[in-house]
């Protein structure tokens, strides 16, 4: 081993030891677990092989439901808050009075807990005692039970959601923004190239490298998501709108099925890790080809 | 850079406005946002100030005291949460930032396959659900007998940041000219010499922007809190959140706790914020 290789190990062996310690040993211990029997009937915890795996991916529940439902709650979460945090961020990029305090007033979700939010904005949409029926009810709409079925807690959890996240995504873009060069809108300006197409020619290409790391980070992380969605609705109604974590952590803990859980746990990692590899493969392409 | 100042060709809907009403557009977009983004944080400080009986009714009562905090700031265990949850977020920043630097700086500077075998690592595993995680985390922190300590919680908030950090460390690193590091390298500096006296100086903004928001995610954090820590240490985030349950829903209590929390969060963001946009510049 010569000085540069010691030199390379020395540098990542704090991580490392973390990392293997507090995250690789814990999940392989789980899914170590998914390989075996866990009912309570069978206390030697056979290896059963891939019967967990099988189940969970025949169980309707799963196919029908959690499947879509992760993908369109990530599809949904990371296409608003990019939306809206990328109008946030052009917009924070001008010069204007107040906008410290805008920004300010913008940057607000990221102080708070999320799950103070959660229970603050289920609160909020309470048939009985919320202040959005109280609106409605003023403004002489009848109220709505918004937790009780499966589309209206879906746009609820969908807005925590990008409620939380959105000033991540302007906060990120604007840095972005205030770091590309100023030559090429000198030249655009020179040109007399309108606002739109400045944008859409200049500022969106040179912004989409930050853009790709963005969505690939924020992708995994909404895929997995987990907290929001069991303060608002704990999966509800009826298990309508489970995301796989949850589905996951309701086969583990409310059916007393661990293996079962961690089963589940390891198929929405693999289809999360491919899906991400590939997200970001195409992404990348795409920045190449518009340049 | 005025853009806005230049006459627009192209027609569209915000562009065909005449410039004061596009002026009042871009005021009223920003009225928008702030309302859309402050109101539940300002519902929480209203809560906050009703008494207990009027918080079913929020939006209807006119009765405010302040007789929440004095309750709330009288619990011993809301004391201790506080001081727990401050250090907690402090040490985790710091560790994890210490951790983190190196691992960045190793991704940024060498190529080969102990760098592909170490980003593949922290990619796949970055990918696994907190539900699978968790769990067997909380067996772990029991083996080594550090459950319900200040370790047993550091660690695994180290572990969580490994990824994310060392993939934006690396950003910082990469837009940094190695070429400094080798003149100091023939000017007689050791390698980890190059590393601390001329890389990280360097990284000093993007290190700034990542620790505020480490903090910041440390503070708010819940589900390991949750999992990993009982009585002996308990967690600002886990106490409030206990205040309402099944049993008893102390709207009052939790939202005059949320709100003392709020505070550390609101002036670390906004003496922060410059930082962190000045930080993550990539």
């Amino acid at each position: 081993m010569n000085e540069k290789t010691r030199f390379m190990l020395a540098l990542i062996t704090p991580a490392a030891l973390v990392l293997i310690l507090f995250q690789v040993v814990p999940i392989l211990t789980g899914a170590n677990a998914s390989f075996r029997d866990w009912t309570l009937h069978d206390p030697k915890r056979t290896w059963v092989g891939f019967a967990n795996y099988l189940h969970v991916l025949r169980d309707a529940e799963f196919r029908d439901i959690v499947l879509p439902n992760t993908f369109g709650f990530m599809i949904a979460t990371v296409a608003c808050s990019l939306l809206l945090g990328l109008a946030i961020a052009l917009m924070l990029n001008k010069r204007f009075p107040g906008r410290w305090l805008v920004q300010s007033f913008v940057l607000l979700p990221l102080m708070v807990a999320p799950v103070i939010a959660a229970i603050m904005i289920r609160w909020m949409f309470n048939d009985q005692f919320g202040v959005v029926n109280a609106a409605l009810e003023g403004l002489g709409v009848a109220p709505i039970s918004w937790l009780t079925q499966r589309w209206t807690t879906f746009a609820v959890i969908l807005l925590t959601d990008v409620w939380l996240w959105t000033p991540w995504f302007a906060l990120i873009l604007l840095a972005g923004l205030q770091s590309l060069p100023p030559e090429p809108f000198e030249a655009a300006r020179i040109d007399a190239a309108s606002a739109w197409r400045t944008f859409r020619y200049i500022t969106l290409p040179m912004l989409r490298p930050v853009m790709v790391v963005c969505i690939v980070i924020r992708a995994i992380d909404a895929f997995r998501t987990f907290d929001i969605v069991w303060t608002i609705s704990g999966g509800g109604p009826a298990r309508a709108t489970e995301l796989f974590s949850l589905y996951a952590y309701v086969e583990a803990f409310q059916f007393l099925n661990l293996a079962r859980g961690s089963a589940a746990a390891v198929i929405g990692a693999i289809i999360i890790i491919v899906f991400a590899l590939l997200l970001y493969r195409v992404l990348n392409r795409f920045v190449e080809v518009s340049r | 850079m005025d853009i806005a100042a230049v006459p627009a060709r192209s027609a569209g809907f915000f562009f065909a406005l005449a410039p004061r009403g596009r002026a009042v557009f871009f005021a009223l977009a920003a009225i928008a946002a702030c309302l859309l983004f402050a109101f539940p944080v300002f519902w929480l400080i209203l809560t906050s100030l009703r008494p207990g009986t009027g918080v079913y009714y929020v939006h209807r009562g006119t009765e405010f005291t302040i007789d929440n905090f004095h309750e709330v700031l009288s619990q011993e265990i809301v004391l201790r949460a506080l001081f727990n949850s401050f250090m907690i977020s402090t040490l985790a920043t710091v560790l994890s930032l210490g951790v983190t630097a190196t691992s960045g700086y190793m991704l940024s500077r060498f190529k080969g396959p102990i760098p592909n075998a170490w980003f593949s690592l922290i990619y796949i595993f970055r990918c696994v659900p907190y539900v699978a995680w968790v769990l067997p985390l909380y067996f772990v922190t029991q083996q080594l007998n550090i459950f319900d300590s200040y370790w047993g919680l550091l660690l695994p908030h180290i572990a969580v940041h490994i990824c994310f950090f060392s993939w934006i460390m690396k950003g910082f690193f990469d837009g940094i000219d190695p070429s400094m590091e080798y003149a100091a390298m023939i000017d007689g500096c050791s390698r980890w010499g190059a590393f601390w006296r001329v890389a990280m100086p360097a990284a000093v903004p993007g290190l700034t922007a990542l620790a505020i928001l480490c903090w910041l995610y440390t503070w708010n954090e819940f589900l390991f809190a949750l999992i990993l820590t009982a009585h002996e240490t308990p967690i600002l985030t886990v106490v409030m959140a206990q205040f309402v349950h099944e049993l008893g829903m102390e709207w009052h209590l939790m939202s005059a706790t949320a709100v003392i929390a709020l505070v550390p969060a609101l002036i670390v963001t906004l003496f922060g914020q410059r930082y962190v946009i000045r930080g993550l510049r990539i």
